[in-house]
């Protein structure tokens, strides 16, 4: 089963600049929105490995890691770069129209 | 022995190493006639005769000669563990390996970077993975959770009444270490080490610090095992000797038999070699014009699609440097108006034992570095590293994310690398197979070394059993 999924207006783009990262919650899922490198990301507030909130995570070229256990996920394809984390997070579609941040959520 | 012969010996011992390549003008002849004149420490020579003696092949094929090195040679000399960049912020760490042996790299203040013993002190676990990097208020382990501050002091144990016999102010974590020079992080395990300016000595330190390379940035991080031993992965690119057999796209402009190479102490070595000049095994059979054709960068983007052409009368060496200086200059958004020619244009190799090159000059702003297999004594692995300028607002990018190449990938696959540059480290290291399963192969018990041209080669061997032994 393929799911479907439709933009949010979710921040203005004012709120998140270059550098920041955003956690925010939509329809109960956790997600992080993140300003990196001139690009903008949204991924699953929460690692793979064991739940915890990446929010306080390094951002780097194009990772970020837990801080908890140093898991580090790819910000692109949320696939699972390091130990002890293997699973990928769930990563999600960006846009930005009229000065405002839409995230693509499953429905 | 009869007196006499006892004489002529010694007199040829006296000499040993004297020969230089006939007909060609010295590394400092060529500098000498460059337009903007070379600072000090290009301006200067450091060679000894060290003995002509073969060098052993066990060390490249044992593996029990390996686990020694491990054993003795890894754990008591100073090692590149990453660059300050790499850990920015508080907090920051960036995971080091060395054969068995692991490291966290964490900034634990502004001014305080620690290498902290990559394990767990309950049960061992590796606190973070290898070849990782991240920002950590505490290393909290993932099997049980026992936990350590930033300081490396312990924080938590769970259950922490099931261990009254554990002392948990005296379980901080331990420490190997660290210095910093030029932006790089350096650690040694030995409590006992000396410090990393005796370690390279007063000429070299000086040398290193000439270059201000602390003022640069990783751009570009390539990484590719290779098939040999660490060791002769590093004997390869100690010499221009192998230039014209290995590399002869090269030879039209590299002064390759007239290097210079020099030894400082034990544990640094050089070699200059003259670029923009015609080999000497080539003279009388190139052009000035091939001469400036067939330069190699590289950091060849820097320069874009930019031809160059030879005006009457002038060189190949002073149409370069005129037009680098010029055109790195607006590439890196950086001053180079005090540059000399030289910097610009020639191949400047400094090895820091065990295992780190660094490449000063701005044409071949480079480091390498070679770690051994922990699995395997044939296999090792080797990065290149290209550093470029901060630029002049100060802002510092990013350093680059390591690419990582597979055994039958080109050097030239790599992303953001400039393909005569990826060639050639083709063919530096695809010799290394052949040469790893020769000397397995061979009836010969050692390597023969050339006395000036391989004099680094040597030197490097020499602490190489100094340490081992």
């Amino acid at each position: 089963m393929t799911e479907s999924s439709s933009f949010q207006r979710v921040l203005p783009v004012a709120d998140l600049p270059a550098g920041a990262k955003k956690p925010l919650s939509i329809d109960g899922r956790p997600l992080l929105l993140c300003n990196a490198n001139g690009k903008l990301h949204a991924i699953a507030n929460v690692c793979s490995h064991n739940e915890k909130p990446l929010e306080r995570g390094r951002v780097g070229n194009g990772w970020i890691a837990c801080p908890t256990h140093g898991a580090r996920f790819d910000l692109v394809t949320g696939k699972a770069m390091c130990l002890p984390a293997t699973q990928p997070i769930a990563v999600y579609d960006v846009r930005v129209v009229d000065d405002w941040i839409e995230v693509a959520v499953p429905v | 022995m009869s007196e006499v012969k006892e004489d002529q010996r010694q007199a040829a011992a006296a000499s040993k190493g004297e020969a230089r390549c006939p007909g060609a003008p010295s590394t400092q002849e060529i500098i000498a006639a460059d337009k903007v004149a070379a600072p000090g420490w290009v301006r200067s020579e450091s060679y000894r005769f060290l003995g002509d003696e073969d060098i052993s092949k066990d060390r490249y094929i044992d593996a029990a000669y390996a686990q020694r090195e491990i054993d003795t040679l890894w754990k008591k000399t100073w090692q590149f563990a990453c660059r300050e960049e790499h850990i920015p912020e508080v907090g920051d760490y960036h995971v080091y390996d060395l054969g068995p042996y692991s490291f966290i790299i964490t900034r634990v203040a502004q001014d305080d970077i620690r290498a902290y013993y990559n394990a767990c002190l309950h049960r061992g676990t590796k606190l973070r993975a290898s070849g990782t990097e991240g920002n950590a208020e505490e290393f909290k382990c993932s099997f049980h959770g026992w936990t350590w501050n930033l300081d490396g002091s312990h924080k938590e144990t769970l259950c922490s009444w099931d261990f009254p016999h554990v002392d948990f102010k005296k379980l901080t974590l331990p420490q190997a270490k660290v210095e910093r020079l030029g932006g790089f992080v350096f650690i040694n395990m030995d409590p006992q080490a000396p410090t990393l300016a005796d370690y390279f000595g007063k000429e070299a330190k000086a040398h290193i610090d000439a270059w201000k390379l602390e003022n640069r940035y990783v751009y570009l991080h390539v990484a590719k095992h290779l098939p040999c031993n660490w060791k002769l992965a590093i004997d390869a690119f100690l010499e221009a000797y192998h230039v014209i057999e290995t590399h002869p796209q090269v030879a039209p402009s590299n002064g390759d038999a007239n290097t210079q190479y020099d030894v400082y102490g034990e544990h640094v070595n050089r070699f200059i070699s003259p670029l923009g000049v015609v080999s000497p095994h080539l003279y009388g059979k190139v052009s000035e014009q091939d001469v400036l054709n067939q330069f190699t960068l590289g950091d060849s983007s820097a320069l874009g699609d930019t031809k160059f052409t030879l005006k009457d009368g002038g060189t190949a060496r002073s149409v370069m440097a005129e037009m680098f200086r010029g055109m790195f200059e607006q590439a890196t958004n950086t001053d180079l108006s005090k540059v000399s020619d030289s910097e610009l244009l020639d191949c400047f190799s400094y090895t820091v034992f065990p295992n780190v090159f660094l490449f000063p000059g701005i044409s071949l702003p480079m480091v390498y570095r070679f770690r051994p297999d922990p699995q395997d004594h044939r296999r090792c692995l080797y990065e290149v590293l290209f550093l470029r300028p901060v630029p002049k607002d100060g802002t510092r990018p990013m350093p680059a994310e390591p690419i990582h190449l597979e055994d039958h990938q080109s050097f030239k696959e790599a992303e953001g690398m400039d393909p005569g540059f990826g060639a050639i480290l083709d063919q530096d290291t695809d010799n290394l197979i052949l040469q790893q399963q020769g000397l397995e192969a061979s009836a010969k018990s050692g390597l023969t070394l050339g006395n000036y041209q391989e004099i680094r080669v040597r030197h490097f061997e020499n602490a190489v059993s100094k340490y081992v032994a």
